[in-house]
Parts: C-alpha cells; sequence; structure tokens
C-alpha cells in the first residue's frame, strides 16, 4: 500500500514538473543560448596579451576598439571613437570618443584614460601594468606608436614614430581593444580570467579546456544581441565536433576537416558557410643568412652573418630552391588533400589583399625542369634533406602530416630524398623561429588585412632574428625590405599596392619559400543560425547572429519525461 | 606397439603433442605463421610499392567496391597508396618493435630476475624496488614518458616498450629462480662443489624457461599493441611509416567521410596479431606450465 502511495506521489511530481517544463518552453522570455565548437580553449582572456585564435575568437565578442571591421570586410568604421582625423603631417591621428558606452559588470563609463591606459600598458614601461604581460603583438605591429595622449574625457591622440599606412587598419585588431582600467586595478594580474570591455557579450565563467560562457550585455551601446548565452566549447577533434553539430549539440563549428565538406553540404539541417581565406601555407627553404639581436632593436647587432643550425648548404643556390618549387605538385595537393577547398598559391600573400601580383604565374609543376636545374645546380643525383611538418592541423595545411608525404613522394620524383620529421607544436614553433629546421612547413592567417602583415612578418630581413623569426627562410634581401619600407610612408592606395607587387616578384624570383596554398575558410552551423558574417581574417563575431526557434524541442522533453515516468512506475511495481 | 608406449618423450615432444591437442593454439600458431609470412615477405607478396603516392587514386575501395582500382584489392589511402601492401610493409614495423621491444625485456628481466632471486639479500632488495619503481606507472603511460623522453621516433618506440615490460619480466624469473634455488638438484651441485655460473646457467635458467617462454608469448601481443598505440599518438612510427598504429592515427579521421577501409584494416590486423599471440600463448602456457592455468598476473 505504501509504495503504490509513493508510486502515485512520485508520477504526480513529475507530471506537475513536466507541465512547468513545457509551459517554460513556451513561454516568450525563452533564453537563447548558442553554442559554438572550437577546435582548443582559450589561452588568456587580455585581448593585448593573446596571439592564438581561439583565445582572440572569445575576446572578439567581449571587447571592442577605437574602429572595427566593416562586416565582412577589412575595411574599417567607426566603433568607440566616433570619428577621427588624421595630422597634415600624418605623425598624429586624434579621436573622438563615442559618449556614455559602459563597461561590463558595471565599471562604468569609458573614458580616454581607459583607452590611454589600453595602449600605454603594453609599451610604456613605466605604467604600472606593464610587466604584468608580454604584449607580443605590439611588438609585431605597433612599434612605429610612440604615445597615446589623453587630450580630454572624450578625446585622445595617437602620436607616431613615422607615417604608417597600415596602422588604421592595425587599430581594429584585437590587441589595442579597450580594457577597463578600473577592472585592471581590481583584477590585477588576473585580468586576463575576468575580462572587462564593452562588446555585445559580458564574460560569465571559463571551464578550463571545457567552455567558455558569455552573456548578452543589456547596457550594450548598440541593441543588445540576439543571443541571451553565447558558449564556446572546446572539442578538439574534427570528426567529434562535426558529429556534435549533427546531433545539435553546439549551434555551429569551426575548421571544418575539408574532408567533411560533402557531409555538410548534403545535409538539410546544416549549412557551410565558405570564404577564400586569408592566408597561406608554405615551405620554407633554410638559407641560413639569419642575424642576432640581443638588443631586441630590430637591427643587427652587428654587420657579420651567423650560423643558422639548420641552414642547408644546397639551398644557397636559387637553382635548387627553384627546383623544389617545380617538382612539387601543388594542383594535385589542392585538389586532393584540401578536397579543392583551396588555391594553389604562386607568391607570399592570398590574392584577397592589394598589392597582390596577377602577373606572376608561379612554378608551374614540371619534374623535367627541376631535375634539370638541379643538375645546373651540381646535384645530377639530388641529395637528402630533412622536411619538417607540424604535429596539429591549421586552417592553411588542414592535413600537414598526408601534405609532407605527398611532397615527399613528388621531390623524390626528381631525386631528392626527404626525411620527415616532426616535434610538439610548441616545440615546433620555437625551433623554426631558431633556424634548426632545413625545410619546414608552415604558414600564417592575416591579421588586419593590410599586405605589409604578410610581407614584412614573413619574408623581410628585418624579421629574420634568430630565435625570434618571422623569415624562417633566413634569406637577407635588401631590396625587397626597402620596398617595404617605403609602402609603409605611402599612404595612397595604389602607389602602396604597386609597390607591394614589385615586392612579390623579387620574393618570388628568390624562392626561399615555396608557397603552397591559400586554404579557404569553412564553418559549418545548423540550419536554423542566420546572421552570421564571415570575416576574411578567420576572426569570429557573433553579434548579429540569430537562432530560429526549434518546434520540437517541447515535444522531445515531454517523451524524456514520459520515459522518466513510465520506468519509475515499473521500477517501484516490480518491488 | 609396446616398444612405442616405452618409448621416453622428451620433453618437447611431450609439449609438442599437448600443443597440437589445442586447436585454439594451434589456430594462433597458424595465424601467426600466416602475419608474419607475409609482413617478412612483403617485397614478394605486396602487389605495390607502399611508397607510391599518387594523389588522384586517394582514398579508392577495394574490391566489395566497383568504384575500386583494379590491382588494390584493399583499396587505397589519403594519399592513394595501396593499402594492402602498405599492411604487409606496416606489418615488418609493427612487429619488429614489439620483437625488439620484447628481446629487450627478456635481456634485461632475466639478468634482474635471476641477479635477484639467485643472489638474494642486498641484491634483491635493489632490484626489486627498482622494479617495484616502475611498476607503479601504467604500462603505457610509462611508454609514453619514455619514448617523450627521448624523442620520436620508431628505436626510440622500441627501448621505450622494452624498458616498460623489463619489470614484469625480472619478477616472472625471480619467481621461477626462486623456487628452483630451494630443490635438492642445486642444492646437490652446491655439495659437489659447482660454481655459481654453472648452476645459473646449467640448471637455474633452463629451468625458468617454462615461464618464461609462456610470458614472452603473451607480453609480445601487449607489446605489438603498445607499439601500435605509440605509434597513434604520435610518439612512435613516423610518417611516412606504414606503421599499422600510425596509419590507423592517421586515417581514422576518413571514418566518418566514408573511407572506412583506410583505419579499418590496420585495426584489423593489429587485432589479429594479438589474438594469434594470445591464442598461442594460452596454449603454451597449458602445455608448458599447468601450474599457471587460471591466469597468473603479469
Amino acid at each position: 500500500m505504501k509504495t503504490k502511495l509513493k508510486a502515485i506521489a512520485a508520477v504526480l511530481v513529475l507530471v506537475t514538473l513536466l507541465a512547468g517544463c513545457v509551459g517554460q518552453e513556451k513561454a516568450p522570455e525563452t533564453k537563447t543560448i548558442f553554442i559554438f565548437g572550437s577546435s582548443g580553449d582559450a589561452v588568456r582572456l587580455d585581448p593585448a596579451d593573446v596571439t592564438d585564435g581561439e583565445s582572440i575568437q572569445r575576446m572578439d565578442n567581449i571587447h571592442e576598439g577605437l574602429v572595427e571591421y566593416d562586416g565582412g570586410t577589412t575595411n574599417i568604421r567607426a566603433c568607440l571613437a566616433t570619428d577621427w582625423n588624421v595630422s597634415d603631417d600624418k605623425k598624429t591621428i586624434t579621436f573622438n570618443l563615442r559618449k556614455g558606452v559602459q563597461f561590463h559588470h558595471g565599471f562604468g563609463e569609458v573614458t580616454a584614460d581607459d583607452v590611454v591606459f589600453s595602449f600605454a600598458r603594453q609599451y610604456d614601461s613605466s605604467n604600472w601594468y606593464y610587466d604584468k604581460g608580454e604584449w607580443a603583438y605590439w611588438g609585431y605591429m605597433y612599434t612605429d606608436i610612440e604615445s597615446v595622449e589623453k587630450l580630454d574625457t572624450y578625446k585622445v591622440a595617437i602620436h607616431m614614430r613615422q607615417p604608417n599606412a597600415s596602422i588604421m587598419t592595425s587599430l581594429a585588431m584585437f590587441t589595442v581593444c579597450i580594457v577597463s582600467e578600473k577592472a585592471a586595478q581590481q583584477y590585477g594580474e588576473d585580468y586576463f580570467k575576468n575580462p572587462v570591455g564593452t562588446g555585445p557579450f559580458e564574460f560569465v565563467e571559463w571551464v578550463k579546456d571545457d567552455h567558455i560562457t558569455l552573456r548578452a550585455f543589456e547596457d550594450y551601446w548598440r541593441d543588445p544581441p540576439q543571443i541571451d548565452e553565447l558558449v564556446f566549447k572546446v572539442i578538439p577533434d574534427p570528426s567529434a565536433r562535426l558529429m556534435a553539430l549533427q546531433a545539435g549539440e553546439v549551434h555551429g563549428i569551426e575548421h571544418v576537416d575539408p574532408k567533411q565538406l560533402d557531409i555538410i553540404k548534403n545535409d538539410p539541417k546544416l549549412q557551410l558557410i565558405s570564404q577564400a581565406g586569408m592566408n597561406v601555407g608554405y615551405i620554407a627553404l633554410n638559407c641560413g643568412e639569419g642575424y642576432v639581436d640581443a638588443n631586441e632593436n630590430g637591427k643587427w647587432d652587428s654587420g657579420e652573418e651567423v650560423d643558422v643550425t639548420g641552414a642547408f648548404e644546397p639551398f644557397n643556390d636559387v637553382r635548387v630552391r627553384q627546383a623544389i618549387a617545380h617538382a612539387i605538385d601543388k594542383d594535385a595537393i589542392v585538389r586532393n588533400l584540401y578536397q579543392g577547398a583551396a588555391t594553389a598559391a604562386n607568391q607570399g600573400m592570398p590574392p584577397v589583399l592589394f598589392g597582390y601580383n596577377n602577373a606572376i604565374t608561379g612554378y608551374e609543376y614540371n619534374p623535367q625542369k627541376a631535375r634539370d636545374l638541379l643538375t645546373a645546380a651540381g646535384y645530377p643525383d639530388g641529395f637528402e634533406v630533412v622536411l619538417w611538418h607540424m604535429p596539429v592541423s591549421r586552417p592553411y595545411f588542414p592535413v600537414p602530416t598526408e601534405i609532407a608525404e605527398a611532397i615527399q613522394a613528388d621531390l623524390a620524383e626528381v631525386g631528392i630524398t626527404v626525411e620527415l620529421f616532426t616535434e610538439d607544436w610548441g616545440t615546433y614553433l620555437q625551433d623554426t623561429e631558431a633556424g634548426k629546421h632545413a625545410m619546414a612547413m608552415l604558414g600564417w592567417t592575416g591579421d588586419n588585412g593590410d599586405p605589409d602583415n604578410f610581407l614584412n612578418v614573413l619574408y623581410s630581413q628585418d624579421k629574420a632574428t634568430v630565435g625570434s623569426a618571422g623569415n624562417i627562410g633566413f634569406k637577407k634581401n635588401p631590396e625587397f625590405q626597402d620596398l617595404l619600407n617605403r609602402a609603409l610612408l605611402t599612404y595612397d592606395q595604389d602607389e602602396r599596392g604597386a609597390l607591394y607587387e614589385q615586392a612579390n616578384k623579387l620574393l618570388v624570383d628568390q624562392c626561399s619559400h615555396v608557397f603552397i596554398a591559400h586554404a579557404d575558410q569553412n564553418l559549418a552551423f545548423l540550419s536554423t543560425v542566420h546572421g552570421y558574417v564571415i570575416h576574411p581574417t578567420s576572426r569570429k563575431f557573433f553579434y548579429p547572429v540569430w537562432v530560429e526557434e526549434e518546434g520540437g524541442a517541447g515535444l522531445g522533453t515531454l517523451f524524456v519525461a514520459l520515459l522518466l515516468v513510465g520506468g519509475i512506475v515499473l521500477r517501484i511495481k516490480r518491488k | 606397439m609396446a616398444e612405442e608406449e616405452i618409448k621416453r618423450r622428451t620433453r618437447i615432444q611431450d609439449v609438442t603433442r599437448q600443443m597440437r591437442k589445442n586447436k585454439s593454439a594451434m589456430f594462433g600458431l597458424g595465424l601467426l605463421f600466416i602475419i608474419v609470412t607475409l609482413s617478412v615477405g612483403a617485397p614478394l607478396f605486396a602487389p605495390h610499392d607502399p611508397h607510391d603516392v599518387d594523389l588522384d587514386r586517394q582514398l579508392k575501395p577495394g574490391f566489395w567496391s566497383d568504384d575500386g582500382l583494379p590491382g588494390f584489392y584493399l583499396g587505397t589511402d589519403a594519399l592513394g597508396r595501396d593499402l594492402l601492401s602498405r599492411l604487409f610493409y606496416g606489418g615488418r614495423v609493427t612487429l619488429s618493435v614489439g620483437f625488439v621491444a620484447l628481446g629487450f625485456a627478456v635481456g634485461m628481466g632475466i639478468l634482474m630476475g635471476i641477479s635477484a632471486g639467485y643472489f638474494g639479500g642486498a641484491v634483491d632488495n635493489v632490484v626489486m624496488r627498482i622494479v617495484d619503481i616502475l611498476f607503479a606507472y601504467p604500462a603505457l603511460l610509462l611508454a609514453l614518458v619514455v619514448a617523450g623522453t627521448l624523442g620520436r621516433g620508431i628505436d626510440k618506440a622500441m627501448l621505450a616498450i622494452g624498458i616498460v615490460y623489463t619489470p614484469q619480466m625480472a619478477r616472472v624469473v625471480r619467481g621461477a629462480v626462486l623456487s628452483i634455488k630451494e630443490t635438492e638438484y642445486i642444492e646437490a651441485e652446491h655439495a659437489i662443489g659447482s660454481s655459481t655460473w654453472r648452476i645459473i646457467f646449467k640448471h637455474v635458467l633452463p629451468n625458468s624457461l617454462a615461464p618464461i617462454i609462456v610470458y614472452s608469448t603473451l607480453m609480445l601481443a601487449t607489446a605489438i599493441l603498445d607499439a601500435a598505440a605509440l605509434g597513434f599518438l604520435g610518439v612512435g612510427a613516423q610518417a611516412p611509416s606504414p606503421e599499422w598504429g600510425l596509419a590507423l592515427s592517421l586515417s581514422r579521421k576518413y571514418l566518418v567521410t566514408g573511407a572506412w577501409w583506410a583505419a579499418t584494416f590496420p585495426g584489423i590486423a593489429i587485432l589479429l596479431s594479438v589474438i594469434s599471440l594470445n591464442l598461442l600463448g594460452d596454449g603454451l602456457r597449458d602445455a608448458l606450465d599447468p601450474r599457471l592455468k587460471g591466469g597468473a598476473k603479469l
């Protein structure tokens, strides 16, 4: 008798709960949660102190800068600044700040002090926050900024050491997003775990290696976002990510494996968003012309050449380098290993950028020509060399091991015996920066849509510093450097473009890098997701996204609950 | 007829007879024989060069499908290489890692086990504490740490697995030595003044062979599994080696895209070799050392 009563009670309670659930499902104030399947966790949540795509992806939805990209382009529009003007000598840019913009979590209004703090902490060693971060990107791209000055509460000026035509696009980057000085004071070194910005979403929680939750910021200066909660869920395995999407556990995923493109295209419940990516994957041939820069001023310490550990003697001959370029069948690699989701590369930067040289045809696949070049260079029987490939898939090299194996086979065709080598990704980056490789696969995804961000960072002699090299081909070319320097002082877009086109030609001729491909950027979403605008820099902004309501959810819950009730009743009966 | 019954059977004949009766053991032996033959004779049996890359015939199915290419019986992998040929050549790598690692473990294990078991006292204490320390870690984790420290590569994987299995072998040998040491014939040897070396090599070692052989066979199975696991985790064999674990690891991403064969066949190869060794090992245990039946813990 007692058990019977219990059973009835249990059923009653459950049915009541159930009714509650179903009722809530239909209520208008339903919380919209958007879950994004990321390939890795963020490292830090301080926009000025991150370099990896995963961290940037979170930051971009929490923070905002003075200016921002206009939709899916790399053109600039106003954001926290309403307008700006450039002085005649092009060395001072004055910004008027938007009034009344609030920081998250009640940290007050954005003022010139916050702007100055956000910049000064990265370059001014007397700033109280300077020693709390590494500020890597500042060194990469902002060293031309001399200082940032507060003119009044809503006005700041950026003073430049020299004119730099790429600075406005750089100002739309995450590195110079505005953070709250008050929050930095409150959290100190732990700011990176408690970010406070002005963006559409505010930070809620971070469960390491699992997820980061953000929620809509009610006092956002534009209309609040249409999703109430934005969750970044970490799913490292590409297959697992796709399965999570198919199961509806996440609403969107990044870094879609090229092999999965057809599955997504053929699934009516999914949509694929693709774009020619702003990236390049290349093989650097170590020519050994690095330099040491102990005092880190970007100049040689002495005029002498230094030993680059991995420098490979045959690569001193441009004919050998060109032979390698001729020997690799890029089209086959693009067709079969990128599944066609890429463009074969013939120069060092992607075609979406201005300054891309359409006249360059690159080195066509021609094994006979490669053999002839090798013979002319004195290597009729080829040689042995080690090719480094990364252990993780990157946007520009989705399947690096397979690509390396394909290149190995191509080079074997012309008599070059290639041994493959790989190591832990972090160590790989360090070792290639230190020039320990002979041939290494690496690549780059553009930050700001400026050619300088490719040509200067990856191929210039100034960046051939052993130990922190961006140019891991270690080839010095003063003429190339000179063109880049001149381009930075030229504000006329066409003139600048012409200079970069010349530079691209020089780079291809010297052949210190063999360019493989520019991979498409692929994202997949449920077809109920709308409004996402893909960005060429791979940055992800979820502000415009909205999710269609699913009708079946209530019924699903009902079904599961009924099963539960049934199960409980059965269990009690058995007793 | 009577003569035959009286005829004294040697130990080996005895074991062979027992093994013949054991069907599953014979099945294991046969399977192992086939696997080893195909691997060792890979250049003879493989229909294609295992390193012959042709991107335009990538991930083609095998005999079961009309889309398959003639001559590529199990299909091709992501780089268009013949899967069957790669399995044969991969067997050479995977099996040799297993055998070399096992050889190392047996050699070191006998050395450690005999010195600990026979000499006892302080030697026993020191050796067995080292063994205990190594035992404290899960085998694969220890192998990963060792391989990680030594660096990537097949030779390092061999050494890593060898080190991991040494303590197990040392324990087995020590146990055997301890019991043999107490027997009367050893006492007799002592009495007639035989040298220590003579006692060890003439009596102790030959008499401990039974458990060593049994455990070696079973250990070989797990060593092969570990070799594949290290390859899978990226610290063992390196591309473009056709090693089974590596092949499995690199091809598993094609499982969801429908090209199931690229990962499935290396997996089956690992499975079959492990099963064959386990069946053989069980049979050998029954035949050689019935006391061990019921499973002494490794």
